[in-house]
């Protein structure tokens, strides 16, 4: 993480109506880059192992079977469930009624 | 940080960025001549064409990515400057080495102008001259400056030279602003007869150019830490200075003190030969260009792009002046190319 101090007297520079979004596009694109180092990494592994004869890269990359599909089912909806459930605005805890700090968020 | 993380990060950010260069200014400019033929009515001006797409989600992407993007490069967790401060013993070593060398005269008593200090150009954090490692830094940043070209970045320094090298020979050449002497080297090895003198404010930087020189076994060449348009050159000391993405750093003023020292550094007929980003060619082009110096942190990109050049130099006693679009590899279009490029313009002038 860089650890560069907010440059004394610069003001932020914003592209859209809300500055909430400018910081939001920021965290996707350092999670893009992360994720793409990641797959990098990933791949490497691969090769590495490929090569010493510990998994065979044509078996990772040949496509699941059915049952293998269906096992990992419940996973996969886990994971869909964790990632889109922030949208509804479901409330997990019950909070103070509406007004004063509330109006926040 | 491992290195295979920070070349993939950075590699990815570059893909990133050609993406924008290609695709969306693509899309961008097609959403707005699709503007203007709904309007019926041609922008004149960088106002005209802010009124028309500044505030569309598109432009605020495009705008979004190239300040970010570039933000990114320099400072995020696989950005130039962690990168480069994690290894910085390993890698000042060698420059260190080079530091007495008699091709490298540093001045720790230069004082650093104002407007240097007050903003951190091309985004990069304490500038050029911050840190020992800035001019490592600033080499691998440049690598990605334009990003179509990749690795043929440093032809385009070659191709510069070639376009010099046709208007003459010269002996006595003073490369100004020659930071870490990207531009110093073509010159010093087109030209192995000349003797070359390179200035530039950023000691890192001049470290970096003069390890290079060594590297290279260039006998001809000089770098020394001054500011360009107040050098210790004697009058008529030069038949040829030139720069190279140097003016449009400078406030008008020093812009117009540069060219000054230009003019008495050149012995009569001496030429003065600048590339660097000026014309261009529609409205459309001159608001991506002034809204890039304002995200790139370049203040005196606009201020430089509406000085009448080719009149000051007449006034400033220069003759033969010209000021050319340059074409920074095969196949550009320098009035309307399919992707993003910087409007590079050779400046050229004689001393009568």
């Amino acid at each position: 993480m860089s650890k560069e101090p907010n440059r004394e007297g610069t003001s932020e520079q914003t592209f859209f109506a809300d500055p909430a979004l400018d910081r939001a596009l920021g965290v996707v694109m350092a999670l893009a880059t992360e994720v793409y180092v990641l797959r990098d990494r990933l791949r490497a592994v691969e090769a590495l192992l490929d090569k010493a004869g510990v998994v065979s890269i044509n078996d990772l990359d040949a496509p699941p079977t059915a049952a293998a599909l269906q096992a990992g089912e419940a996973d996969r909806q886990a994971f869909v469930a964790g990632l889109m459930e922030p949208l509804l605005g479901r409330q997990a805890s019950k909070g103070a009624p509406s007004g004063g700090e509330a109006g926040h968020g | 940080m491992d290195e295979r993380g920070f070349a993939v990060g950075q590699a990815f950010m570059l893909d990133a960025k050609k993406y924008w260069s290609t695709v969306l200014y693509a899309t961008l400019k097609s959403d707005y001549r699709r503007r203007v033929r709904l309007t019926g009515r041609e922008p004149q001006s960088a106002a005209d064409v802010q009124a028309l797409i500044g505030d569309t989600t598109l432009y605020r992407y495009y705008a979004w990515l190239e300040r970010h993007l570039q933000r990114f490069k320099y400072s995020g967790r696989y950005g130039l400057v962690p990168y480069h401060r994690e290894r910085a013993a390993v890698q000042l070593a060698p420059l260190e080495q080079a530091a007495d060398d008699p091709r490298l005269e540093l001045n720790p008593d230069l004082a650093l102008p104002k407007y240097c200090a007050t903003v951190d150009i091309h985004q990069h954090p304490g500038g050029v001259w911050g840190e020992p490692i800035a001019g490592l830094v600033y080499e691998r940043g440049a690598r990605s400056t334009t990003p179509m070209m990749g690795s043929r970045h440093r032809d385009l320094h070659q191709r510069f030279t070639d376009l010099v090298v046709e208007g003459g020979k010269s002996d006595r050449i003073l490369d100004m602003g020659c930071g870490f002497g990207k531009s110093t080297k073509p010159f010093y090895e087109t030209f192995p007869e000349a003797e070359i003198e390179a200035v530039d404010l950023a000691a890192p930087c001049l470290k970096l150019a003069c390890h290079d020189a060594v590297q290279a076994q260039a006998q001809n060449v000089r770098f020394r830490q001054m500011n360009a348009y107040e050098t210790d050159y004697a009058a008529g000391s030069f038949d040829l200075v030139t720069s190279t993405m140097l003016i449009h750093e400078l406030p008008p003023k020093e812009i117009d003190r540069l060219f000054d020292e230009a003019h008495r550094v050149l012995a009569p007929g001496g030429r003065m030969v600048h590339l660097d980003f000026h014309i261009l060619p529609d409205a459309f082009a001159e608001f991506l260009h002034y809204g890039h110096g304002r995200r790139n942190n370049e203040p005196f990109m606009q201020p430089w792009a509406e000085i009448d050049v080719a009149g000051l130099l007449a006034v400033k006693g220069f003759r033969n002046v010209s000021v050319e679009p340059f074409a920074e590899a095969d196949g550009v279009d320098v009035t309307d190319n399919p992707s993003w490029r910087f409007p590079w313009t050779v400046i050229a002038a004689e001393k009568a």
